[in-house]
């Protein structure tokens, strides 16, 4: 291969003398851009930066909107005690999401690849349906799980959340699993099918590898979906089983909302999520955009 | 090692036939190549072998096994995908060891195969990296060497080539042949480049619309057609067919030019099939007809002109050192020794006696 220079682009003399126009316009523009984007950004995080600022002011300050103050951690003690304890809640939101999730992905996994490999009879249907069970509001279903719950003792248990958790997000798992093992080239499969694996040793060595950030995705995805769910876990759980969405509520009380403890509360609900989003950062992005573009 | 029988095979997806009962008997350590356009039915034949397609109907016998009803898995063949097939997630050793692991050969036997495979097609310094750091070229090298790694009965080879550029795909395709006639492997090979398949092939089968329309050696496909369609489909330029008749002997054109003497009876509608090469160009009025030039093209190693010929436009082969301008009157001479004549109605060969 030879090497080739570019050859210089020559500004026509009319070119050069407008200042205005080709790259320095296009320069311009991007700043703008750019300035625009972190206004809109700062206007998008004003709440979650009141958010943290209350959470480390005292009752007293909360209603100031002073920058600077001695930041105290005196909520995040107080929200763990007794008339509180976010302690339990916390407890009960983490196995609901995580038990939700180790049930969820693998059957929606295989339900994935069954609808994007397989012939079903029915297949476009069934799919529809899947995706319609979410068109209906959670508040029109509420009342006949309550009583199906009660009937059956679920009420106020974790394994109730769980259920109704599994119904929320495994419509959403399979649509979103699926179009990632859409991406997989057939070809691959076939290559190892032909190379002597039998379809489960294809699923496992070739499929599950290749859709890993996919399944990453969607397991965040679905971990968010369950650990922010708040409608269902407000009617079916009182005491043994809520969650800390639940646990907000509780900051309202006779002396009014208590801000700063609603604050403190609330960064610890979210708290996992940025954790969680740091972590997984590369691979989220890579399976948005894989997903998207096949 | 193994011969591969078809027997009356059809493919169908509900109104349409992909392939149509068709019958194929490929000989041990032949290979064979399957020409046709997309479309043709011969990647359908050649995934039924594999056993990723079902046959509506009829036999597919690898040796003295009928294996209709086995997993591609079981079928003990190798294949090689026009898109190459990798697996990205794993290294490029990996990638060629799978077929042994899967298949559970002890480890210690695992590494020397891979690393004779991979020296094979010369890929011994990039076995640990991943599919996605290779060339095009190397990439078709990784699955050539997945396929080879084993010693199957049978090679599958679907468009292998096509995804390369032109200048690699011509050295690929000497590789592939001295690999082919190095392994002695039952091969059979599908492509709708006429040239991999008269290079490659011990017996090509052109197939149009899911029927084998002709199944012989390249030699034999390219001098002796069957009929319109193989003639049109092999060679490069495309065989010239000229509309016109027969009359007392002669062949004449559709405008009435006595053209040549082919023999035979009269006919009021025939097609004369005439390559390029058999066409000599000489000076005007000095060949058996004169003919205006629409164009020249100068390929380096030989000129194509394309004459108006009435109607038709026909191309002819010149020395790479003829040169002429476009407009210009030439003549043209036929060599009578590689005439063909074609019935225009079903397309079908008219044998011309014993010429």
């Amino acid at each position: 291969m030879t090497e080739q220079s570019t050859p210089e682009i020559e500004l026509s003399a009319a070119q050069s003398a407008e200042f205005w126009t080709g790259k320095r316009k296009q320069r311009f523009w991007r700043a703008i851009q750019a300035i625009l984007i972190l206004i809109a950004a700062f206007i998008m995080l004003i709440p979650i930066i009141w958010i943290f600022l209350a959470a480390f002011k005292s009752h007293v300050e909360v209603y100031q909107l002073r920058l600077f103050f001695t930041p105290t951690f005196e909520n995040f003690g107080t929200v763990f005690e007794d008339p509180y304890d976010l302690g339990s809640k916390l407890f009960n939101s983490t196995i609901v999401a995580f038990v939700t999730v180790i049930i969820a992905i693998p059957i929606a996994t295989m339900a994935a690849y069954s609808f994007s490999r397989f012939t079903l009879k029915f297949e476009t249907t069934i799919l529809v349906v899947i995706l319609a069970t979410q068109f209906v509001p959670a508040v029109v279903i509420i009342l006949p799980f309550f009583i199906m719950f009660r009937d059956l003792g679920l009420l106020d248990t974790r394994i109730g959340l769980i259920m109704v958790n599994l119904a929320i997000v495994m419509p959403f798992a399979i649509w979103m699993i699926k179009g990632f093992i859409d991406g997989i080239p057939m070809d691959t499969e076939e290559a190892a099918m032909v190379d002597g694996s039998s379809r489960l040793q294809v699923i496992k060595n070739i499929v599950l590898p290749m859709a890993a950030p996919g399944l990453v995705t969607a397991s965040i995805f679905c971990f968010i979906l369950a650990w922010n769910e708040f409608l269902f876990a407000l009617f079916l759980t009182n005491r043994e089983a809520t969650t800390l969405p639940i646990g907000l509520a509780l900051f309202r009380g006779e002396e009014g909302d208590l801000w700063n403890l609603l604050s403190a509360a609330g960064i610890i609900i979210m708290l996992p999520m940025f954790v969680l989003a740091l972590a997984i950062r590369k691979y989220f992005v890579q399976g948005m955009t894989m997903g998207a573009v096949r | 090692m193994a011969e591969i029988r078809l027997n009356n095979l059809t493919k169908r997806w509900g109104d349409f036939v992909g392939v149509d009962d068709q019958s194929l008997h490929i000989q041990d350590e032949e290979f064979l190549v399957l020409l046709g356009p997309s479309g043709c039915g011969k990647t359908t034949t050649m995934r039924m072998i594999a056993g990723l397609e079902d046959p509506t109907a009829g036999e597919i016998w690898i040796g003295d096994r009928m294996v209709n009803d086995d997993l591609p898995k079981d079928r003990d063949v190798a294949m090689v995908f026009q898109n190459y097939g990798l697996y990205p997630h794993m290294t490029i050793f990996d990638n060629i060891a799978y077929p042994l692991k899967v298949r559970g050969t002890p480890k210690a036997d695992i590494k020397p195969r891979v690393e004779k495979a991979a020296e094979q097609v010369e890929l011994t310094e990039f076995l640990h990296r991943k599919p996605k750091a290779l060339s095009g070229g190397q990439r078709q090298r990784v699955a050539l060497a997945r396929a080879i790694v084993r010693t199957p009965k049978v090679f599958l080879m679907d468009e292998p080539l096509s995804n390369l550029d032109a200048k690699l795909r011509v050295t690929m395709r000497a590789e592939l042949k001295h690999l082919s006639r190095q392994l002695q492997i039952t091969t059979v090979y599908v492509t709708h480049d006429q040239i991999e398949a008269m290079t490659l092939a011990d017996r090509v089968a052109v197939m149009r619309h899911g029927v084998i329309q002709q199944l012989g050696t390249p030699d034999n496909i390219y001098n002796d057609p069957a009929n319109m369609f193989v003639a049109g489909f092999i060679g490069s330029p495309a065989m010239n067919l000229i509309n016109g008749s027969v009359q007392s002997g002669m062949f004449v054109t559709t405008g009435g030019t006595r053209l040549v003497g082919i023999g035979g009876q009269d006919r009021a509608k025939a097609v004369l099939g005439v390559r390029a090469d058999d066409m000599e160009v000489h000076g005007a009025g000095q060949g058996d007809i004169d003919v205006s030039i629409y164009a020249f093209e100068n390929t380096g190693e030989s000129t194509l002109l394309t004459v108006q010929w009435g109607k038709q436009r026909v191309i002819a082969r010149g020395d790479r050192h003829l040169r002429k301008e476009q407009g210009e009157t030439v003549g043209i001479k036929l060599n009578p020794d590689h005439l063909y004549l074609f019935d225009p109605d079903n397309g079908d060969r008219i044998r011309l006696g014993d010429k």
